[in-house]
């Protein structure tokens, strides 16, 4: 597969801070490759030294063969998504999108451009002016501006956040069409459930560097820990403090850690400490329905990643 | 680059700043004209005085642009880097073009809205006078390729806008003031502006009038330096 970025060692830091601490990442031709990370973890600066916004502070990185220093010649390759508030407010929406499209080397008409706004969800917005559109429509516009001049590699930069959920879904079909017309696709998003559902592989970013990055099934099956989250669903139900009786004579460990009526998650060290408690919890005199293992989701293994 | 030319060239004439300023200097040019055709014994005056034709009804037009061109193109130019930074729609041109194609395109798009309002000015001298005046034309055209150069270089220098307005309007009528005090003082303290700014080399129809035009280019080079490395 061919490489489409590859940063390595990449490094930001404004005045005395270090954003971004060395990121070595691949992201390969036709994937689509999500993002994540908590506020202030680096996504966006990485996603601005990427598009030229910003200068690295070291480290290098390649777009399609191009080096860092010539990022210039494969700009038209590249549509990004901007941040809602950089848009021409006195633009009307066709106008903006024109403009936007002409420096993008797009050659399509102004009907086009029309069917574009359309396809994004935009249809009957074409001539009001920017400054009139809500967080929605600017987020719409913002995508339909990302596609522009064909690109190879597209950048979203949370394009379903603020959304409703049928927007949402139309934009996270719209992904997957990309995706079968070969794009790149670079996606962040706090929607780990998105995430999840339209990425090929995950990195997940902390402190300025890649902590986690695989496939999300990758992610989700590589617990190095062992340890198991299960529902168990019993009578009398289980308390936190019912089994923190029970288990004081046990001699393994077991942690309460939510209800979810009817049933009450506990952690687990591992599969023999889990065979141990509904033993023990029988043996309690506590009638034991049902045992199910919680599975991991990406967003126990972004907790875990911190 | 082009589309950047052309957007900033049209947006130049969407301002009640610039549609007031291009009336102005339209109203100076036909009552400047207009005056002289009335009064052909001024003209002879002015003749026998070696002035050539050319230069008194082009006259009235050139003054209003030494004196106030600083300040005319600060109004309606001031902001046209560092608005697009601060509003951060810069970063829209930079995910497409390259940073030295925004600078360079801004600069022609002003410098072309000039050559018309200018132009428009001309046209008028010429149906009355029904003369060309060419010559004088690109003079006053270099003129003003400096202030723009020179106003996109603040621009690019100060990221606030307000800063830049204000900054405007002080240079605006003191860099005027200076440079043509420059012109005819040899008192050390004006050298500097005597050789910095235009006026000094206006003056002359020699091959110093190409000292303004590479003025020009230094400040456009740094400009485009400046942007290379600032973080948007």
């Amino acid at each position: 597969m061919n490489e489409v970025i590859h940063a390595a060692g990449l490094k930001k830091r404004f005045g005395s801070s270090d954003v971004l601490n060395g990121i070595d990442l691949t992201i390969y031709e036709g994937e689509v490759f999500g993002f994540i990370g908590h506020n202030g973890a680096g996504k966006s600066t990485f996603i601005n030294i990427l598009t030229g916004i910003i200068n690295k502070s070291g480290g290098s990185f390649t777009i399609m063969g191009a080096p860092d220093q010539n990022l210039d010649k494969v700009k038209s390759k590249i549509g990004v998504m901007p941040d809602i508030s950089n848009l021409y407010d006195q633009m009307r929406g066709v106008q903006f999108l024109h403009y936007m499209g002409k420096l993008a080397g797009d050659k399509r008409s102004k009907q086009d451009y029309i069917a574009l706004m359309k396809d994004v969800g935009l249809e009957g917005a074409e001539r009001k002016k920017i400054k009139s559109y809500s967080f929605g429509m600017r987020k719409k516009i913002c995508i339909a501006q990302a596609l522009l001049g064909n690109p190879e590699l597209i950048i979203l930069d949370e394009p379903t956040s603020g959304l409703d959920p049928e927007s949402a879904i139309n934009i996270r079909k719209l992904i997957t069409n990309l995706q079968q017309q070969g794009k790149t696709i670079l996606l962040t998003s706090h929607n780990l459930d998105e995430i999840d559902k339209v990425s090929d592989r995950v990195g997940i970013i902390s402190d300025g560097i890649i902590k986690k990055l695989g496939t999300p099934s990758e992610l989700k099956h590589n617990n190095t820990t062992n340890e198991i989250n299960a529902a168990i669903r019993t009578s009398p139900g289980l308390t936190s403090e019912k089994l923190a009786e029970l288990s004081a004579t046990w001699d393994f460990e077991v942690q309460f850690v939510s209800s979810k009526k009817p049933y009450s998650v506990v952690k687990v060290k591992d599969d023999n400490d889990l065979a141990k408690l509904s033993k023990e919890l029988i043996h309690s005199g506590i009638q034991l329905f049902e045992i199910r293992i919680e599975q991991q989701s990406l967003e126990d293994v972004f907790i875990n990643s911190k | 680059m082009v589309h950047v030319l052309m957007r900033e060239f049209t947006d130049s004439f969407k301002s009640v700043r610039s549609i007031l300023i291009i009336l102005f200097l339209t109203f100076i040019a036909y009552l400047s004209a207009s005056f002289l055709e009335d009064n052909p014994g001024l003209l002879d005056a002015f003749m026998s005085a070696q002035e050539d034709g050319a230069s008194i009804y082009t006259g009235a037009v050139s003054i209003i642009i030494l004196i106030l061109g600083f300040l005319f193109v600060f109004a309606i130019s001031h902001d046209v880097i560092n608005k697009e930074i601060e509003t951060r729609t810069i970063r829209l041109l930079v995910n497409k073009i390259p940073r030295w194609q925004i600078v360079i395109g801004k600069a022609l798009g002003i410098l072309f809205f000039w050559m018309i309002t200018i132009l428009i000015s001309y046209i008028i001298l010429t149906m009355i006078s029904g003369e060309l005046y060419l010559a004088h034309y690109f003079k006053t055209i270099l003129f003003l390729l400096y202030v723009i150069s020179f106003v996109l270089f603040i621009s690019s220098i100060i990221p606030k806008s307000k800063l830049t307005m204000f900054l405007g309007i002080l240079l605006g009528i003191s860099l005027p003031v200076l440079g043509l005090i420059s012109v005819s003082s040899e008192k050390w303290y004006f050298l500097p502006f005597k050789y910095l700014l235009p006026y000094y080399y206006m003056e002359d129809e020699s091959i110093k009038l190409l000292i303004p035009l590479i003025f020009s280019i230094i400040f456009l080079i740094i400009s485009v330096v400046i942007m290379k490395r600032r973080d948007l």
